[in-house]
């Protein structure tokens, strides 16, 4: 996958360094969250002064970030949302990656052959989760299920999201297939399932690991599109979503309260695409 | 070519109808009783029982559904007025909101001109600006500009729809007074001016992305014999790039535009929300909050159908501009 040389091109790129950079960071934020945070992120501080004109307490020494609304420390929020946006993104994306990756291969392996319309079947299939207006469905899964969790989230944005992989994954199978090595093995007498895992799955890995990093930025948007509206984690979970939309209210006394995790989620999109484009660069190169 | 397009058109209706028939399943599986969201938390259960009835969600869910595909479309045209929408020979019955008790049909003609303005105008945004930076861009490849253009596409596409949304609102409209912060207007000015940062908010994705779409094309086209030949016969680098490569590099650009519908779908929803638009994704929002099901069905109906006709657009296009498409495999 990542070779001597693609490594050296990852290396010299300095976006995608940045981007790792960021990821790092983040996934180190939402790791070390407990440790970092001396308030429980759902605990209300009402210890926490108020400032002589009487809005909300901003940062101190005590509460890094200030305090929201209900008294609660926005730091460990933060970092407590960290947690969720990139455990949810990671997790979907494992998810959508797995399933994509096996219909494409599927599809791809049985089109030229007797059984083509394996390939047919998935591809319609394909087809019509592509027209599905994504986020509308994904919000109707969530509301239709009265109470929502982190594992309903998780399955519903894993499964209506692994269409646009399965097609790639297929097109790239395609190519595989024709391969001289890959015609040896076939005719020594490898089962197809051997094959699919031992000559195609090496080589369609690269790509696969391009679109999941992208689709893990598209993760963390939807899941904080989510809670945003309103129909993602319930209260009083700390998402980066919730944050931003309860945080709005005070734009005009503590705009710190919604900039806090809109910055947080910006950030993290852009690490993961950043770093989506290096992997894609320093894999696929188009001009050396 | 008719027999392959014949075939393409077939296959649209089929996935708007597997598209429907999912979502009818999908959202009258799933455990919250829409009967109950109407009454209220504290109805008693005699009155919840009643508004069950009365909406037929008692009955059995193939017969339910069975009702729902045969009203769906009907042949003979409808008299005016009648909540439901003639298309010649046939007519569209989309049934009547739990909630408002309007002909869903209504509904979604009233919310579609406001999502059109925007969601125009947004397009509109997006291929200008889009083209002439990407053009701009690959013309002083290299140079400060390039670098700098490069590096605001890369924050246009990782900024969400609604972050881009409450950052403009935020600067232009409270800030700047430039705009009103939310609502739609009355007059026709009114909400032109209004629909201007709900665009610039649903466009800025699609610019970023259509900037560096069409830099990469034209970077890559810039190789190629006749722009050479252009460039040796003493033409200004400008008029190379407009006249010769930006021609070539418009066809990706008309494929993402239908793809791209899709995505346009997703920010309308969110942005209608943000500046309080009455638009198709506000009215969405609203009927899968409230569980007005004969409403979202109408939504995804009306979504899905403009994107598989977009694609069935596109798919013309090919088979009229390229004879390999026509005559098949």
């Amino acid at each position: 996958m990542l070779d001597p040389r693609s490594l050296r091109r990852f290396r010299k790129n300095r976006g995608a360094l940045v981007g790792l950079g960021i990821v790092v960071a983040l996934g180190l934020y939402a790791l070390l969250a407990p440790a970092l945070s001396a308030f429980p992120p759902e605990l209300s501080d009402f210890t926490a002064p108020r400032t002589p004109s009487g809005t909300l307490s901003g940062p101190s020494a005590r509460h890094w970030l200030g305090v929201d609304h209900l008294y609660r420390d926005v730091w460990s929020r933060l970092a407590h949302g960290a947690r969720i946006s990139l455990g949810v993104a990671l997790l979907a994306t494992t998810l959508s990656s797995v399933v994509g990756a096996s219909v494409g291969m599927l599809a791809g392996w049985f089109e030229s052959t007797r059984a083509r319309l394996v390939d047919t079947l998935l591809m319609r299939l394909v087809d019509i989760g592509l027209s599905f207006p994504y986020l509308l469905l994904v919000m109707a899964i969530g509301a239709a299920l009265g109470d929502v969790t982190l594992s309903t989230i998780l399955l519903v944005l894993g499964l209506t999201s692994w269409f646009g992989t399965a097609r790639l994954i297929r097109s790239k199978t395609i190519q595989v297939r024709g391969l001289d090595y890959v015609l040896a093995s076939r005719a020594l007498g490898q089962s197809t399932f051997r094959l699919l895992l031992k000559h195609v799955l090496p080589n369609v890995a690269g790509p696969l690991i391009v679109v999941a990093s992208a689709s893990v930025a598209q993760m963390i948007i939807a899941e904080s599109v989510l809670s945003y509206l309103q129909v993602g984690l319930p209260p009083p979970t700390a998402t980066w979503g919730r944050m931003l939309q309860e945080g709005q209210s005070y734009l005009g006394v503590s705009p710190r309260l919604a900039v806090a995790p809109g910055v947080c989620i910006f950030l993290a999109v852009l690490g993961f695409n950043l770093l989506g484009e290096g992997l894609r660069d320093a894999l696929d190169p188009r001009e050396d | 070519m008719i027999a392959h397009l014949l075939r393409k058109l077939g296959w649209s209706v089929f996935t708007i109808w597997a598209v429907v028939t999912a979502t009818f399943f999908v959202f009258n599986v799933l455990p919250e009783d829409p009967a109950r969201v109407i009454a209220g938390p504290q109805a008693r259960p005699q009155d919840v029982a009643r508004i069950r009835e009365q909406l037929g969600l008692d009955r059995p869910l193939l017969i339910r559904y069975a009702q729902y595909t045969s009203q769906l479309v009907r042949l003979g045209g409808g008299t005016p007025g009648d909540g439901t929408l003639s298309l010649g020979v046939a007519r569209i019955d989309l049934g009547v909101s739990h909630l408002k008790r309007r002909p869903v049909v209504e509904l979604l003609g009233r919310a579609l001109p406001p999502t059109l303005l925007v969601g125009s105008l947004a397009l509109v945004f997006q291929l200008l600006l889009g083209t002439c930076a990407g053009v701009v861009s690959a013309a002083r490849r290299g140079t400060i500009f390039d670098w700098g253009t490069v590096a605001l596409t890369l924050v246009g596409i990782s900024a969400p729809t609604f972050l881009i949304g409450l950052v403009l609102q935020y600067l232009l409209a409270r800030g700047l007074h430039w705009f009103p912060l939310d609502g739609y207007g009355r007059s026709f000015a009114e909400r032109l001016h209004a629909a201007v940062l709900p665009a610039l908010t649903l466009g800025l994705f699609g610019a970023a992305y259509y900037t560096r779409l069409i830099r990469d094309e034209l970077l890559g086209l810039l190789g190629q014999d006749y722009v050479r030949t252009a460039r040796a016969k003493g033409q200004r680098e400008l008029v190379v790039l407009l006249k010769h490569a930006l021609r070539n590099a418009l066809i990706p650009l008309v494929t993402v535009i239908g793809l791209d519908l899709g995505a346009l779908v997703g920010g309308a929803i969110v942005t209608e929300k943000i500046f309080r638009w009455p638009g198709i994704g506000a009215l969405s929002v609203e009927a899968i909050v409230d569980r007005d099901g004969p409403v979202v069905m109408g939504v995804v109906l009306l979504f899905s159908s403009a994107v598989v006709l977009a694609n069935f657009l596109v798919d013309v296009a090919y088979a009229l501009l390229d004879p390999r498409v026509s005559r098949g495999r």
